[in-house]
């Protein structure tokens, strides 16, 4: 049997087709997963760790934010993906690091602690893999 | 965590629901009756997971972590091969097969965490 699917030409939009699909269909589930622990942790336990929990709740925002704009089709919509998954990359980044240099800031584990390793690597491999596809289908160069 | 019966179950049904779908994928197959039916046993284990454990909270058995974080894990649970079955027939394209993989994955996951606020962790004193 044969899907006979003829390769869509890579504009902006196709970025929301194929493994766009994948794409935001994890995103999504990040997005889930980061507000979801950090409502908990905000509302059972706030003070324990107060700048662990609100980067989560950060976090869990961005997640929302680079679901959304991956989806929604258009030149503005391309450029709030690829914002919201750099901050992403930056975060997870900047959260490693500290996470892993100075435990006192961060005694509770957020998404993005130890690079994400409570997540099996997956935050840290996610925007890497976004922002790949995102260039991948970039708008052609234009003059003006 | 304790590992009982549900979470071997849930790892069984869901690891090879994820492995028809990323098989299916791979072969460049849209979503189809093997993959979808999959999808949909593990929407049954939940289904009747959550009957057992209104029956196990009847019956006076309760969390050892905070009850409604537990509700909260299991409703979303639910929910997810039902968001990634209308997916996937609203997309024929090959590609769904590969969301309805991570279908199964995610819910063993969160199988896991349901399972460690069950039966409690080590790690995590919630003072309930």
């Amino acid at each position: 049997m044969t899907i006979n699917s003829t390769p869509a030409p890579r504009t902006q939009d196709s970025k929301s087709t194929g493994a766009g699909r994948l794409l935001i269909a994890v995103y999504g589930i990040f997005a889930l997963a980061a507000s979801a622990r950090a409502g908990f942790q905000i509302a059972s336990k706030f003070s324990e760790a107060p700048v662990a929990y609100l980067l989560s709740a950060f976090a869990g925002l961005v997640y929302i934010a680079a679901t959304v704009s991956l989806a929604k089709k258009g030149a503005f919509w391309f450029r709030a993906a690829a914002v919201a998954v750099g901050v992403e990359l930056l975060g997870v980044l900047v959260v490693g690091a500290l996470s892993l240099f100075d435990a006192r800031v961060f005694p509770q584990e957020t998404v993005w602690s130890l690079f994400g390793r409570g997540y099996g690597f997956v935050p840290l491999l996610l925007p890497i893999l976004g922002l790949i596809w995102l260039y991948r289908h970039r708008a052609p160069a234009q003059t003006a | 965590m304790t590992v009982d019966g549900w979470f071997i179950a849930s790892l069984v049904v869901g690891l090879i629901s994820s492995l028809i779908c990323v098989v299916a994928a791979l072969l460049k197959k849209g979503p189809n009756d093997v993959t979808l039916l999959s999808v949909v046993a593990v929407e049954l284990f939940l289904l009747s997971y959550l009957v057992a454990s209104i029956v196990r909270t009847a019956t006076g058995v309760q969390p050892a972590g905070a009850a409604w974080e537990f509700w909260a894990y299991l409703i979303t649970a639910i929910s997810l091969p039902v968001a990634g079955f209308y997916w996937a027939i609203l997309d024929r394209a090959f590609w769904s097969n590969y969301v309805l993989a991570a279908v199964g994955l995610t819910i063993v996951v969160m199988m896991a965490r349901m399972a460690q606020i069950w039966y409690g962790m080590a790690t995590l004193a919630l003072g309930t």
